[in-house]
């Protein structure tokens, strides 16, 4: 559908985009996923013309459209402040690309209204202006007025970033059901590994111009990559000293371990042990932080500080002193 | 290579376009801004002396040697109290209505901002209908005081004591949104800390409030220095006034007076631009921002000395009481017959129109006896044809001006947003701003000097004869009010989101449609803000409209000045001064009115003004449906009950 091909961008000296290679596939919901400042919008851009890249081939649908004008590549675009037209009303604003396209009225009466109804908007809401509506409503007007002109791919820069961490839960699950409805072809951006996780088909990891992983969630969360993608993606934790070396891990080699993949018990008094199919080793618990669905502990161990999340039962729940055995699996040791 | 922003660079009508605003725009810049005022400067230079040898620094020697000296320091002298009376009165008012808790301070505001619609020559001759030998108040204080001189508002007093009160609209306006910026918890916290409610106004306040009390003082300095009306009329000696007497001076009556005149012109540049580069110093310098991520509201201060208090209660009256009082009787004097308005006699029983429609003989006799009739002589602001052609010019060269200031400024700040990272956006806004630098009766006299005779590339036209005059005047007029617009219009342009330009240009607009249906839009309410100013201050301004001094040209504010000078002479213009109270009146309420236009009706954004629409539907609908109900009933009542229902 979307295919970037050794695509390089720079402004003046500087190289924001180093030989980026991404293929995107129909109907997939796709995230650019990476820090600030790591080429994900960069791409982003270079994809809907805003940027033209100084080598490399934009192809979509099989068609190079790298030097194609942006307002003739049909790519609808979400902006992360939506980029409505402020002195616009609702309706208008949907209609603006139509209404450049020289439709016919009757045509944009009907199209405006099909999409508002697609996207839950009332008659009442398209009467009104942008200001009047709130954060959520206004979300689903940028979706519509950039899906009313059917475009090919459908493109969305931070969309939630403006919105409160509640609204931009619901909003998310919004978003994803809205594209599976519409089945169109979606590239997202975020810097929210969370909202990558959840919304995505599949993620590609950007790092300093890079793509240091590219791979469905399962993919990127459980067999990261690079160490970057491991850090970048979720809380880990860097395993050190006695823990590698009772493991028996190559010490030329950085291991990491998931939060979760921890396993806690209350210290029966068994020494600690290397049974083959894992480890078990003491520990005293130092802190606890609990968000109700699950405690985070911090733990003193084999001479580092290791974090584990546990699910709270109810039942198993450790206070700071205590003291708990570890269980750590090598199968699920990232090591680079 | 690079990276470049959109698809491939064409040569394309666009294109050519932009080439021709470019020569246009450095045609307007060097023939209307650069070429006319350097022409003024090296006039300085030009002068011969009596063999008729070049003789550059014989007006230099003449300034030293003669009176000039004298003219420049009465302004500088001027420009220096001013300073110290308007900040005590601006900071007073804003204080006396802001922050202090004062018994009436809304309506007070209203009072000291009555200077926002009624100010220039209009304000000056309202002082002047006050406080000169005949004026209500110096009779009525003559009335108290029997031995004080009836004389008191002339020269140096007066114009001090007028343009104090006439000089604090900026406060009004800019120190007063900056004390409504103060954090309130900065308050709280040094009153926790144990500060006491004068040192925190000391301390804690005043502190947040210099940047803005600087620029003010700069600009009060600035107003001072070029004080054109004010000295005019209550006869001060300062530099504007000299300079305008002497462009229309001769050399048969006295050396190099042209010569002189822009030698003035250029001294007043001068310090102008030192004043100005010294308020960007410190502008440079920062300012101190809140770092409060909730500001709390400023809570109104309540004075706990009884006896203080109710000083400032009193204080805040009596400023009242000056601010008010001249607009009042200005207004009610305006609808009492000439008579009463000549002799400054109110009579509560004998109220006329005839000031502003009136258009009545006067009927006298004369020495030897016989009754004669003097067609016209009492005629009203909209009956007077000299009047009324002052209004008629005054609003069409103001209109133009402005419209072309503001057409100019919204083509020429897209551009700088659009190169705002490269030298050439600097550069036309550094263009744009450069008549800042320049006092206003500098670019006048230039572009009465320098085109007073026959320009190449104004098509060989003299553009001082006649009527051609002016042409003159609207470009003067939009020149001066470049730099304001372009402050303003940019500050506007900020708000436009880069984002919505990206959306346009992807849903398929042009860059043309993009700037007129996209960004206009937005930036639409500012520009007509900046016009609807930019035209009040124009239609009733009376310096640049002075310094062009052609009878072609006479402004309305001219009109007024000069309505008086031949009140009741040879049996004509019997009702000047009331037609001068209606004139005022009629420009208060064009004022007033373009300032609810921008500030009230202009500054909704398109939400509130569909939730307006809508308010006024139901309101509508509701009467419709009580109407009815009411038409319904009706048709049920006998016909005898239906006659007493009507």
């Amino acid at each position: 559908m979307i295919d970037l091909k050794n695509i390089v961008v720079r402004f003046g000296d500087f190289e924001a985009l180093h030989h980026i290679n991404v293929d995107v596939k129909e109907g997939e919901f796709f995230t650019f996923l990476g820090p600030s400042g790591c080429g994900k919008t960069t791409t982003l851009r270079t994809i809907t013309g805003f940027i033209e890249p100084v080598e490399g081939v934009v192809s979509m649908q099989g068609n190079d459209i790298t030097h194609v004008p942006i307002e003739k590549r049909n790519i609808g675009i979400v902006f992360q402040s939506y980029a409505l037209f402020p002195t616009m009303t609702v309706k208008d604003n949907i209609a603006f690309g139509l209404k450049i396209k020289k439709m016919k009225k009757e045509e944009i009466e009907q199209k405006v209204k099909d999409i508002a109804r697609k996207v839950d908007m009332t008659d009442e809401q398209l009467a009104k202006a942008v200001s009047q509506l709130s954060g959520g409503q206004q979300q689903r007007v940028a979706i519509a007025r950039a899906l009313v002109t059917e475009p090919a791919i459908i493109c969305m820069d931070e969309p939630l970033s403006n919105l409160d961490a509640k609204l931009r839960v619901n909003l998310r699950n919004e978003l994803k059901k809205m594209q599976r409805e519409f089945g169109i072809t979606t590239i997202y951006v975020t810097h929210d590994q969370e909202e990558a996780l959840t919304l995505s088909d599949r993620i590609a990891v950007f790092n300093k111009g890079y793509i240091e992983q590219i791979g469905t969630p399962n993919e990127v969360y459980n067999h990261s990559a690079t160490e970057f993608v491991a850090n970048f993606i979720g809380d880990i934790n860097k395993l050190q000293g006695e823990i590698v070396s009772l493991m028996k891990l190559p010490e030329d080699k950085v291991h990491y371990i998931r939060l979760e993949r921890i396993a806690v018990k209350a210290d029966n008094g068994q020494d600690i042990i290397n049974d083959g199919q894992g480890i078990s080793v003491k520990g005293v618990i130092q802190s606890q932080e609990y968000y109700g669905l699950f405690i985070k502990y911090t733990i003193e161990t084999a001479g580092q500080t290791l974090k584990v999340v546990e699910k709270n039962d109810g039942i198993n729940i450790y206070e700071p002193g205590d003291h708990v055995v570890l269980r750590i699996d090598p199968k699920d040791i990232m090591s680079y | 290579m690079q990276a470049s922003i959109g698809g491939k660079q064409k040569f394309n009508l666009g294109k050519l376009w932009g080439i021709f605003g470019g020569v246009l725009f450095v045609y307007l810049f060097l023939g209307f801004m650069v070429i006319p005022c350097f022409n003024t400067l090296t006039s300085v230079f030009r002068e011969t002396d009596a063999a008729g040898n070049p003789d550059p620094f014989a007006v230099i020697r003449f300034f030293f040697a003669g009176k000039m000296p004298m003219f420049l320091w009465n302004s500088i002298r001027l420009a220096i109290c001013l300073v110290v009376t308007v900040n005590v009165v601006g900071i007073s008012i804003v204080l006396l209505t802001e922050y202090f808790d004062i018994k009436g301070a809304k309506i007070l505001r209203l009072g000291y901002m009555t200077t926002l619609i009624y100010s220039g020559v209009a304000l000056v001759t309202g002082y002047q209908f006050l406080y000169d030998q005949n004026g209500l108040m110096t009779k009525w204080l003559a009335e108290f005081f029997p031995r004080m001189n009836k004389q008191w508002f002339t020269g140096f007093n007066a114009v001090l004591f007028t343009m104090t009160f006439a000089c604090t609209s900026n406060h009004a306006l800019f120190l007063r949104n900056a004390i409504r910026g103060i954090d309130y918890n900065t308050v709280e916290a040094a009153r926790n800390l144990g500060a006491r409610p004068f040192k925190v106004l000391l301390r804690v306040v005043m502190p947040t409030l210099l940047p803005t009390l600087f620029s003010l003082t700069v600009m009060t300095f600035i107003t001072g220095l070029c004080a054109m009306s004010a000295p005019t009329l209550l006869g001060y000696n300062s530099i504007n006034p000299e300079i305008v007497r002497l462009a229309g001076s001769s050399v048969a009556d006295e050396s190099f007076p042209q010569a002189r005149a822009a030698l003035l012109s250029i001294i007043l540049a001068m310090c102008t631009i030192a004043l100005l580069l010294t308020l960007n110093h410190y502008e440079n310098k920062g300012h101190y921002l809140s770092v409060s991520k909730t500001k709390a509201k400023l809570v109104k201060q309540k004075i706990q000395n009884p006896v203080a208090n109710v000083l400032a209660h009193i204080y805040a009256y009596v400023l009242f009481l000056i601010y008010m009082t001249p607009v009042v009787m200005i207004i009610i004097f305006s609808f009492q017959n000439w008579g009463n308005v000549r002799n400054k006699v109110l009579d509560v029983s004998n109220w006329t129109l005839s000031n502003y429609f009136g258009n009545q003989d006067y009927i006298y006799q004369n020495w030897k006896g016989k009754e004669m009739v003097s067609k016209g002589a009492i005629s009203g602001v909209f009956g007077n044809e000299k009047t009324l052609g002052g209004i008629r010019l005054s609003f069409i060269m103001s209109a133009i001006a402005a419209a072309l200031a503001c057409v100019i400024v919204v083509i020429a700040v897209n551009y700088i947003f659009k190169h705002k990272k490269k030298k050439r956006g600097k550069l036309v806004e550094a263009c744009l701003l450069f008549p800042w630098l320049l006092p206003t009766i500098l670019i006048c006299y230039s572009f009465r000097t320098f085109f007073n005779g026959n320009v190449f590339y104004v098509f060989g036209q003299n553009l001082y004869m006649k009527e051609n005059v002016r042409i003159l005047i609207v470009l003067a007029y939009m020149v001066v009010k470049l730099p304001f617009a372009v402050r303003m219009i940019k500050a506007a342009f900020y708000a436009i989101d880069d984002e919505l330009e990206d959306a346009a240009r992807n849903l398929g607009a042009s860059q043309v449609v993009t700037f007129l249906r996209v960004k206009l839009p937005i930036v639409l309410p500012s520009v007509l803000a900046v016009f609807a100013l930019n035209f009040n201050a124009l239609f009733s301004e009376y310096d640049m409209g002075a310094t062009f001094k052609k009878a072609e040209g006479t402004t309305y504010a001219m009109v007024i000045q000069s309505m008086c000078e031949d009140e009741g002479r040879n049996n004509v213009n019997m009702n000047a001064s009331g037609r001068r109270c209606a004139s005022t009146v009629f420009i208060m309420i064009i004022s007033g009115l373009i300032l609810y236009l921008v500030y009230g009706v202009g500054a909704r954004d398109l939400g509130e003004r569909l939730a307006i629409r809508e308010k006024r539907r139901k309101c509508i609908e509701k009467i419709k449906g009580k109407l009815g109900i009411a038409h319904a009933a009706a048709e049920e009542m006998p016909k005898e009950e239906q006659e007493t229902a009507a």
